[in-house]
């Protein structure tokens, strides 16, 4: 089980008009690990993440989940390999017009075709874990940034799905928000979920990631155990990045 | 710009094949002559005209009732008499009663029409019933300065537009200003508000009005005229001689039996009915029927509207070019031409390959117009809906429609919600342009009410306050509304 592949990209490049964002990407996710993705900003972190669940479509190469490539199908069955994967956006995208409950309600009824009771069920669960289950008939506009990332966590997993991606969930954070969020996500790691996770939390990619990917130009540069990048990165431009978050501390 | 060039193209072919279609449906109609025929197999003989011209044709409230009278209405009745049928009126403004006619939404008009030169080219005529001769309106304080028509030369007069007065006095009275208006009511207003110095009118109706009204005097006109030209005859489409020689005999016994004379007193005395009371109270049931037509018209379009609109924006948003094409094409369209137009367009065009009853034309046509800036507005709304709202509902799996239905249209509405109550507050105000196909709105009411008391303003102050009681209440329930859902979010 631990081998097992869930997302394998091939020579993936992306560009928009003229502009190359990612090029040539290559690597693999197998099921259990968490990936934390770090770089500069403007390095394609996010462009990559987005491209997995082709938010992005690719301009070339191969997307694969469990085996399928994502960018040689549409419609129905794209729909349906979307659902296994779940996303957190930095700016949470909760929506506004329904309440907590029914956001985390909505996916299961309309695409998996739960019962209304099932799926409130599960929605209950869901927040009571991630520490929400009061504000299950609030609007996501009375709650804080921190509180409705958490309830976007939620909503992403009331799918059960195979894999999260992880689009910098607390940058758009007050500082004393973020660890709330990390703490929901810690927990989920250690669940045994796979996860992508792009972010600056370096203290979380130290204790958590499986494997830290350094990505700088569209590239990835370097992928090492954690200990290994934020001790002794091989890469002169990840020497750098991280020499600089380490002064910066 | 490509675009724009591909959707101009788009729009006017549109327009081609639309008139193309008119016009081969036009050609076709032009059949054989089966008009008395039809009439009769129908059982029932339908007759257009424009209840605003006393003593000819007016409405007067009966018992309670509206009803339309006059001696018109006598000659019509004995015709349909005559035919062994049932006679069935519709009424509507006097500009488009022989284009009703034309396209066979009634079988004949009547409505004091002169059989003139020009009119004969475009419709058939029976035979003259009435002679009533011109003659002029004058303010009484005015007596002095126009004793007659050559008093008149230079002055500024009023004649309804499309009649024969109207042509008489740009010709006839030199150097003379002539105004058209559609209404005679408006026209005699229009007098005793000296924006005009006389008014061209019908002899009957004028000798009508100055019994009713002390500030009013007459004149004769002077006109030497062609008999055959100043009668009033009934109309028909061309080619109905079967029924035109079927109805020239009923005319025949009327004017041997001078039966006009006779019509004319009935007429007076209904007209005395009439301004016996001439507050507003009395025709509150005018103002209801107006206002509950405008409230039924303005609510149904509303809906079909929202729905057009909803269509339209969702076509635009689809992957299919020729949708996209066809949703632009119609929006441009619609908001390129006039309501009126469009109105005229749904009641006596399409009229010619289906009959569709005014109410009916009219709600048609104001729910198409409006559907199409509806579409604007709620695609407005829903680019106003950020990016990450429909990121985050794709990555749940959400098919697009389950994603338009659950999270963008409720959020476009809320956004435009103040937009959409603007567009539905101006529908009520703009559906009054349905008066003009005879459908009994609020303005419509007016301007009979205007016809029947004689009087010019104070209908027009009661149907202002009417219309603003109704925009009035509906802000406050958009209102309502829109604090509502700001509560939810």
């Amino acid at each position: 089980m631990q081998d097992k592949n869930i997302l394998e990209v091939n020579h993936l490049s992306k560009k928009f008009g003229e502009n190359e964002i990612l090029k040539d990407i290559n690597g693999t996710v197998k099921s259990g690990q968490v990936i934390c993705v770090i770089g500069p900003s403007g390095a394609g972190k996010s462009t990559f993440l987005r491209c997995l669940n082709l938010l992005e479509k690719p301009t070339s190469g191969e997307v694969k989940f469990e085996g399928t490539d994502l960018t040689h199908v549409d419609g129905k069955q794209l729909l349906d390999l979307r659902e296994r994967m779940g996303m957190v956006f930095q700016s949470f995208n909760l929506f506004p017009n329904m309440t907590v409950l029914r956001n985390l309600m909505l996916a299961p009824i309309r695409v998996k075709h739960m019962s209304e009771e099932d799926a409130k069920q599960t929605a209950m669960k869901l927040l009571k874990r991630v520490g929400l289950d009061g504000k299950a008939d609030a609007y996501p506009s009375s709650l804080s940034g921190g509180q409705q990332q958490r309830v976007a966590i939620a909503r992403a997993l009331a799918m059960n799905p195979e894999v999260m991606l992880f689009d910098e969930p607390t940058s758009a954070l007050d500082p004393e928000m973020v660890g709330e969020v990390l703490e929901v996500m810690q927990e989920l790691a250690n669940e045994g979920m796979t996860m992508v996770v792009v972010t600056h939390e370096m203290g979380f990619a130290k204790s958590v990631a499986d494997e830290v990917w350094f990505m700088a130009d569209g590239y990835i540069l370097e992928r090492s155990k954690p200990a290994e990048m934020f001790d002794n990165p091989q890469n002169d431009r990840a020497k750098d990045f991280i020499g600089k978050i380490i002064e910066a501390k | 710009m490509k675009k724009n060039v591909k959707a101009i193209i788009q729009t006017i072919l549109l327009v081609v094949t639309l008139l193309t279609v008119g016009l081969i449906q036009t050609n076709s109609a032009a059949a054989a002559d089966t008009s008395l025929q039809r009439v009769k197999q129908r059982g029932e003989l339908i007759m257009a005209t424009s209840p605003d011209y006393p003593p000819y044709e007016f409405q007067v409230n009966k018992n309670g009732k509206s009803q339309i009278v006059g001696m018109d209405i006598d000659v019509a009745k004995k015709v349909a008499k005559d035919l062994h049928v049932k006679l069935v009126i519709k009424s509507m403004n006097f500009d488009s009663l022989l284009v009703a006619i034309q396209t066979g939404k009634a079988d004949m008009a009547i409505g004091g029409i002169n059989p003139t030169a020009e009119r004969r080219q475009s419709v058939d005529f029976s035979k003259i019933y009435y002679s009533g001769g011109q003659s002029f309106l004058i303010n009484s304080k005015d007596v002095n300065k126009y004793k007659s028509v050559k008093n008149l030369r230079g002055a500024t007069i009023g004649a309804q537009t499309g009649t024969l007065q109207y042509g008489l006095a740009k010709k006839r009275i030199p150097n003379s200003t002539v105004k058209g208006m559609d209404k005679s009511t408006d026209l005699v207003l229009a007098l005793k508000t000296n924006k005009i110095d006389a008014l061209g009118i019908e002899k009957p109706s004028a000798e009508a009005y100055v019994k009713n009204d002390p500030t009013l005097k007459m004149i004769p006109s002077g006109y030497h005229l062609n008999k055959n030209d100043v009668g009033a005859a009934i109309a028909f489409k061309k080619g109905s001689t079967s029924l035109v020689n079927a109805v020239n005999k009923s005319i025949d016994q009327i004017k041997k039996q001078d039966l006009t004379s006779k019509y004319l007193a009935s007429a007076g005395k209904y007209m005395k009915v009439n301004t016996v009371n001439t507050s507003m109270w009395h025709y509150w049931s005018y103002f209801a029927k107006g206002v509950e037509y405008t409230i039924l018209i303005s609510l149904i379009s509303t809906l079909f509207g929202v729905i057009i609109g909803v269509v339209l924006a969702l076509m635009r948003f689809t992957k299919q070019k020729w949708l996209r094409g066809l949703a632009i094409s119609y929006t441009e369209f619609i908001r390129g031409t006039p309501l009126m137009v469009q109105v005229m367009f749904v009641y006596f065009g399409i009229g010619v390959v289906i009959n569709i009853p005014a109410l009916l034309s009219g709600i048609i046509a104001v729910s198409l117009n409006s559907g199409a800036y509806v579409a604007e507005i709620i695609r407005g709304g829903i680019n106003s809906v950020e990016k990450g709202q429909t990121e985050a509902a794709e990555s749940l799996g959400l098919t697009k429609s389950d994603m338009m239905r659950y999270v963008v249209l409720p959020q476009a509405f809320k956004n435009i919600w103040p937009a959409l109550g603007n567009e539905f507050i101006s529908l009520i105000k703009e559906s009054s342009i349905v008066s003009i196909i005879g459908v009994t709105d609020l303005i419509y009411q007016l301007n009979i009410v205007r016809a029947d008391t004689y009087r010019g303003v104070i209908p027009i102050f009661v149907a202002m306050v009417l219309y603003f009681v109704m925009t009035f209440l509906l802000t406050r329930l958009l209102n309502y509304y829109e604090g509502k859902m700001k509560h939810a979010g």
